[in-house]
């Protein structure tokens, strides 16, 4: 063959094997492992939140299946959805994943439903932690997008660094290997998970030393979340109310009628009695204003 | 009898029936702490104490076997049916959180702190022994 023909038949080789690469991290397939991208748990079966940062699931048995069982690590996080929310993540957390070197600086990432808010009665302030799925100190990963979404202060620390330091202990102690599932579980459209479902069993010893299968609440007493935003307020106030938007209106400040900049009327009114506005169309119904019949503004 | 129990900042000490955490130098200093006698302990807690079977007396019912001055190492079962006719507590802190289900019956009012001793584990950073005596 020719030098020419190999270059290209090579060229073409390569281009096949990263479409093929780039369709299976698409689909969800990283290495041997599929990913799961939906939460198994129901969260009409959930109870609701009471003050206990987590509850049992399936009688706190994890729902991995025989062929997951592997004693080699891996960890595999699924793509953003269309919201840009994360799905879930994946691992099997042994030594040789764990971190090395310091945590890095998370905060370029914007999860979904991210809000910068600050509460009194929150430790540390922020509401909204930067929440790993898999926590840094399993698996060292840092501002990975498809690992960090927008919890609640108290799920971070109270709900799931317990189970976290759990994991990590026993790997480093026995160096044996623990199955990890982090799912965040949302409800419909929602840009804030209402919690996430963390299992876990360890591999070597079958389960003897780590076996949970638990929901985290993505709640924080005192507070009222609206998930499908991530907007909150104090409990026991009242919601705040959305700002009306700003828009451009031409008054007539003789019949007391307003129009929208485009309308016939606006254009043919007397120049003594037009002015410009901008503001809520509220408030200016409160000054007696009218909005006109045929802009309908 | 003598009770010892590892907790966690929280006085945790089990989860779904599994002690929350363990270590090897841990291990050690109890069996010091046992200064030479039996170390009654459940057959749950038996399974991580393998590597010296000749000291570890294991049984269902290990609190009522042991005699006086003996250590007892509670995990899976409560130790407070047996606080009142203890004789010491040793309590190790894992100086971290972790889930639980099983507390460790907090606080221990009538009981004065003896001494107090930090120590590094094997996996653990850093492990603080207490231990109570009336």
């Amino acid at each position: 063959m020719k030098k020419k023909n190999r270059t290209i038949l090579a060229l073409a080789v390569l281009l096949v094997l990263l479409a093929g690469a780039w369709y299976l991290r698409s689909a969800g397939y990283v290495g041997q492992e599929p990913v799961q991208t939906s939460a198994a748990v129901d969260l009409e079966n959930v109870p609701p939140f009471s003050g206990e940062p987590y509850v049992a699931v399936n009688n706190n048995v994890p729902s991995f299946l025989p062929g997951e069982l592997t004693t080699s690590s891996y960890e595999v996080y699924s793509p953003l959805d269309d919201l840009g929310r994360c799905g879930v993540a994946s691992a099997c957390v042994g030594v040789d994943l764990m971190p090395t070197e310091e945590r890095e600086s998370i905060g370029q990432v914007k999860p979904s439903g991210w809000q910068t808010v600050k509460y009194d009665c929150v430790d540390g302030k922020y509401l909204y932690n930067r929440c790993h799925l898999i926590g840094f100190q399993l698996t060292g990963e840092n501002a990975n997008k498809q690992n960090l979404i927008t919890g609640t202060r108290y799920m971070n620390v109270e709900g799931m660094l317990p189970f976290e330091n759990m994991v990590t202990d026993y790997v480093k102690e026995t160096e044996n290997h623990v199955l990890y599932r982090v799912s965040p579980v949302y409800d419909g459209d929602d840009l804030v998970a209402r919690g996430v479902q963390m299992e876990a069993l360890s591999v070597e010893d079958e389960g003897e030393g780590v076996s949970f299968n638990v929901y985290v609440y993505n709640s924080q007493p005192g507070v009222e979340i609206d998930y499908a935003t991530g907007e909150s307020w104090l409990e026991g106030e009242a919601r705040p109310e959305e700002d009306e938007p700003e828009v451009s209106y031409i008054l007539n400040t003789s019949s007391k009628k307003f129009h929208l900049p485009t309308c016939s009327g606006a254009s043919s009114m007397k120049k003594e009695n037009r002015e410009e506005y901008t503001g809520s169309r509220e408030d200016l119904i409160a000054q007696g204003y009218e909005p006109c019949g045929t802009c309908k503004p | 009898m003598r009770i010892a129990a590892c907790i966690d900042d929280r006085g945790g000490m089990l989860f779904n029936r599994r002690r929350q955490s363990q270590d090897r130098l841990l291990r050690q200093d109890l069996l010091s702490e046992a200064a030479g006698g039996p170390l009654w302990m459940s057959p749950y807690s038996q399974g991580q104490f393998s590597e010296f079977p000749e000291q570890i007396h294991a049984a269902e019912d290990f609190p009522r076997r042991a005699g006086a001055g003996e250590l007892c190492f509670f995990e899976d079962v409560d130790p407070a049916p047996w606080l009142e006719a203890a004789e010491e507590v040793v309590l190790y802190h894992w100086n971290r959180t972790y889930p639980f289900d099983r507390r460790f019956p907090l606080p221990l009012t009538g009981w004065n702190l003896e001494r107090r001793e930090e120590f590094a584990g094997s996996s653990h950073e850093k492990i603080t022994k207490e231990v109570y005596r009336r």
